[in-house]
């Protein structure tokens, strides 16, 4: 499909990877302001606790600027706003007088140094009054038990917190009991998955200049340079038009940024606080204790019919949210949606629970809730295949939800009907290219080091669009203008968290616009100079922020043909253009007409110096769909049954993300997808001590277990390929895949290991000692 | 605290300067030289993405005094691309994908040079174990190590 295409589809070098190899690229930490102070926050040393008395002149003596929960507004708020009010929880303040976790932030200060600002944070004196801490998110729903928030703020109403149940989502499609009744199998199984932490290279920054007109000027680490800003102007009643959030780049996030960081606010307040620009950066110890991924414990009960058919689930799933309520009400609706998009189910029951600890925040992480139900929903699948002598894929194809079915993109508000579907191709093709005939049987496998090859597959949704409003905003924004030598300005707002969204975004620019790639840049983009764009989220950059992009080039692209149409005496619409590479511009010419040709350079000239205006167009979109990314994963492990090791040591991996807007970076985003997968199945895990509420590494990296580059199969033994499909509702045909790639991968392992060794292990991280656990199991029955 | 001059070369220039004897490498040639390119990633020597060339070395500045770099000739992600023109690891890691978010990749050509000086043809194995130092969350290494091997190929050719 592809071919038609001058840029889409072409590989191409983006446009940051020169400033990137070479060290100019400018990221949140290398901002230097003139006069700027240095800020660093005191935290919690207990996970649970009031602040009694906190002291700050022994600091302020030396000079520092200093704020604490007095200096702070009251108003609670949520960091993140991507639903609407009515499921946007509030449950914190910029600092606090009662920390809920270690780490939480109770005070501030600024000072002309960063070993002064140090300093300054030893001299604040702090009398705590530790209370108890609940780290268990069953036990801490009991009653009796201590009560993180009393009662969180909904929409302006002040709603009551019982038994720390932050939210609880419950849905139920047909009748289950009617369904296992006419099941031939029915299965039970619980998984637990970890509480994985982010780990982006990047630690959680901000810079804030504060302005003249009171306003503040701010660079950060964000997802969202416009929620940030309503935010800003929200707690600290500063006119949306005086709050300038500037685009930045940003060293990794996975989910991390989707709210404004903690770090924001107190930055904002200090520096309003000193009228003088504020820098801060944290330390990998702050920032470890500042998000993490949703950990879950799910149980699920599935009943099928003998061939393989579901007929019934019910999955209950509880989560450990930590201290803060960021996004755990859509989380369970994304939940439930992930299990009802994966197979046909014309029975199911889903109850999901979010529970406040006295650990720190979890938040979005690459996948929000998929790989998690994936991953027992998955293995489940397998066993039941096993158990009925079937094979997994046969079931697989018998039951996934595909084209003309409805996907749930963003929980129970967020449907569309599937009109693309990769998944059959790819599980035939992906099936042949790693031998899945001549896997054998675990029973066959001799010797202390044996091989297993697993399969598992996974979707996304593309963007939480839809054709009515949800529960979640989804709508990009953008401008793009033709300068007078005919090269564009994209001024997008949307970000990119180094997967290469924006770049996509620019190759669609071209395409439309039919000018060289070489012609478009990103402008500098501010949330004062650009409209409105909510998040870089939900594998909505290439389908969403594109479909944006090639919307408002469509619309620059009608004036240039208009304005060529007047110059060359050709009706607009018989103009095309074709990109030039040897004039570095886009020709627009009169097919068949000879003479009938200008350049885009010349025709931005003419409209400035006839006073025609400039070429430009500036619009926002909503998609009407959200359309799934499909991914399936073939992996084949190592497993040593004497030592309990897991190798991954090769894959096939096949991605249906619609037409392909660079097959480089597209290829980048599922290699890097799958690493992150291999190591949360195999390795991360935050994990927190019973009595003092730290983290066991204490917030070192040298204490968190992840896979590094000898972990991973050598480049030759992964293998990827893209279904040949066409999403009518996306840009050229695109759709996302980034979230897609993750999702399958803690499930293809599992499953792997079972085809090896004969053992369902569905407890995260799949350790040595696990396995060797499971073994023992195994073998004493 | 008492500062002290140290005389460093720092991407072929001379320069003098002024630290505290507890001043670490990294924060040095980040907020006195203004060379960003050298990122903190952890400061705990775990994650690579401070690495710079001392006398030809890779060392990890954020466990470097600077103090301790005196006379020394240091080369940072900046210094590696010569009239413009980029180093051969540089435009290897530009062609083949190996960039994502880019925090980690200064360090990680840093560290690529110093291997391919003493080892020009590594193995995929040899080039895991350099990259042992080194975390990269955006990659999963792959397009990383393709990159390092191409380089190679370059520079043996050139
Ligand atoms: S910052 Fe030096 S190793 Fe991480
Ligand atoms: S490219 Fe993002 S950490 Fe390596």
């Amino acid at each position: 499909m592809a071919t038609q295409y001058h840029t889409v589809g072409k590989p191409s070098i983006r446009k940051d990877a020169i400033p990137k190899a070479t060290g100019q690229e400018k990221f949140t930490c290398d901002v230097v302001i003139p006069g700027m102070l240095y800020g660093r926050i005191l935290r919690s040393k207990y996970p649970h606790a009031r602040i009694k008395r906190i002291d700050t002149s022994k600091a302020e003596a030396m000079g520092a600027i200093c704020i604490t929960f007095e200096d702070v507004p009251k108003a609670k708020y949520n960091e993140r706003i991507v639903s609407v009010p009515s499921a946007t929880f509030k449950d914190r303040t910029v600092l606090t007088n009662k920390p809920l976790h270690v780490g939480e932030a109770i005070a501030a200060v600024a000072a002309e140094t960063e070993e002064k600002a140090e300093k300054a944070l030893r001299l604040i004196e702090v009398e705590y009054e530790p209370l108890e801490p609940v780290f268990d998110p069953i036990a801490a729903m009991k009653p009796g038990k201590p009560s993180l928030h009393d009662s969180i703020i909904l929409q302006d109403k002040v709603v009551e917190i019982k038994n720390n149940i932050a939210a609880k989502v419950e849905i139920s499609e047909g009748d289950v009991e009617k369904g296992f009744r006419e099941a031939d199998i029915v299965i039970e199984g619980t998984a637990r998955t970890s509480r994985v932490y982010h780990t982006q290279l990047e630690t959680k920054s901000a810079v804030v200049v504060p302005e003249p007109n009171g306003g503040v000027t701010i660079w950060t680490t964000t997802q969202t340079i416009h929620n940030c800003r309503i935010l800003i102007g929200e707690i600290f009643g500063i006119p949306l038009n005086k709050v300038n959030v500037k685009k930045i780049s940003l060293g990794g996030s996975f989910g991390s940024s989707i709210q404004m960081n903690s770090v924001l606010p107190i930055t904002v307040a200090l520096a309003l606080k000193a009228k003088r620009p504020v820098k801060m950066c944290t330390t990998r110890e702050e920032d470890m204790y500042d998000h993490c991924r949703y950990p879950m414990i799910l149980k699920y009960k599935l009943g099928a019919k003998k061939d393989g058919r579901l007929v019934a689930g019910e999955m209950e799933v509880i989560v450990d949210i930590g201290a803060h309520n960021i996004q755990a009400y859509p989380l369970l609706g994304c939940t439930a949606g992930w299990l009802v998009s994966l197979y046909k189910m014309p029975n199911l029951k889903f109850v999901g629970k979010a529970v406040y600890t006295n650990k720190a925040p979890a938040c979005a992480m690459q996948g929000f809730g998929n790989p998690q139900v994936n991953f027992i929903a998955q293995t489940m699948m397998n066993e039941v295949a096993e158990k009925l002598g079937l094979d997994p894929i046969e079931v697989e194809l018998k039951n996934y939800v595909g084209l003309g079915d409805v996907f749930w993109g963003q929980g129970p508000t967020v449907r569309s009907v599937i009109r693309s579907c990769g998944v059959e191709e790819l599980i035939k093709k992906g099936a042949e290219m790693i031998g899945w005939k001549n896997r054998g049987r675990p029973q066959d496998k001799k010797g202390d080091i044996v091989r297993g090859i697993g399969m598992a597959r996974g979707f996304h949704t593309s963007s939480a669009g839809g054709p009515m409003a949800g529960e979640a905003v989804d709508f990009s924004g953008a401008m793009i203008k033709i300068n007078e030598d005919g090269t564009v300005d994209v001024i997008a707002p949307l970000q990119d968290m180094g997967g290469g969204a924006l770049e996509a975004g620019l190759k669609i620019v071209a395409e439309t616009l039919g000018v060289p790639l070489d012609c478009v840049e990103l402008a500098p983009t501010d949330t004062c100079n650009s409209v409105y764009d909510v998040c870089l989220h939900a594998t909505r950059g290439v389908y969403a922020g594109g479909g944006t992009l090639k919307k408002v080039a469509e619309q620059v692209r009608q004036k240039l043909l208009e304005f060529a149409s007047r110059i060359l005496g050709v009706y607009p619409h018989a103009l095309k253009i074709r990109p030039d590479e040897n004039l570095k511009q886009g020709v627009i010419y009169a097919e068949g007409i000879s003479g009938k040709e200008i350049t885009v350079k010349e025709v931005a000239a003419t409209a400035r110096n006839k006073n025609w205006g400039t070429i430009a167009a500036v619009d926002s979109l909503r998609q009407g769909q959200c359309p799934p990314a499909y991914t399936v994963y073939f992996v084949e492990v190592e497993v040593n049954k004497r030592t309990g090791e897991v190798k991954p040591v090769r894959a096939v991996i096949g991605a249906d993300c619609g037409t392909v807007i660079d097959p480089i970076y597209a290829v980048a985003q599922i290699h890097g997808s799958f690493y992150r997968g291999l190591s949360y199945v195999l390795c991360e895990d935050t994990k927190y001590k019973r009595r003092t509420g730290e983290l066991t590494n204490k917030g070192f990296l040298s204490g968190y277990n992840i896979l590094k580059a000898e972990d991973m199969p050598n480049p030759d033994d992964i293998q990827v390929f893209f279904a040949n499909t066409y999403e009518e509702t996306g840009p050229f045909g695109a759709k996302g895949i980034g979230e897609a790639a993750i999702n399958p991968v803690p499930a293809v392992v599992a499953n792997a290991i079972y085809n090896a060794i004969g053992v369902w292990i569905r407890e995260m991280p799949i350790t040595p000692e696990k396995v060797l656990k499971a073994l023992k199991e195994k073998g004493g029955n | 605290m008492e500062e002290r001059k140290i005389r460093v070369k720092i991407n072929g220039r001379d320069c003098e300067l002024s630290v505290k004897p507890n001043e670490l490498l990294l924060n040095v040639l980040r907020n006195k030289l203004g060379l960003c390119g050298t990122k903190y990633g952890c400061g705990t020597g775990d994650c690579g993405a401070c690495t710079v060339l001392v006398n030809n070395e890779p060392k990890l500045s954020c466990l470097t005094l600077a103090v301790t770099v005196d006379g020394a000739e240091i080369t940072t992600i900046e210094g590696l691309a010569t009239d413009g023109k980029l180093h051969p690891i540089q435009d290897a890691f530009v062609k083949n994908g190996a960039i994502q978010c880019g925090f980690c990749i200064p360090g990680i050509i840093i560290m690529a040079k110093a291997l391919l000086d003493e080892n020009p043809h590594p193995t995929d194995e040899e080039i895991k174990e350099a990259l042992k130092g080194h975390l990269c969350r955006c990659t999963g290494y792959i397009n990383i190590i393709k990159a390092i091997k191409a380089a190679s190929m370059a520079m043996s050719k050139a």
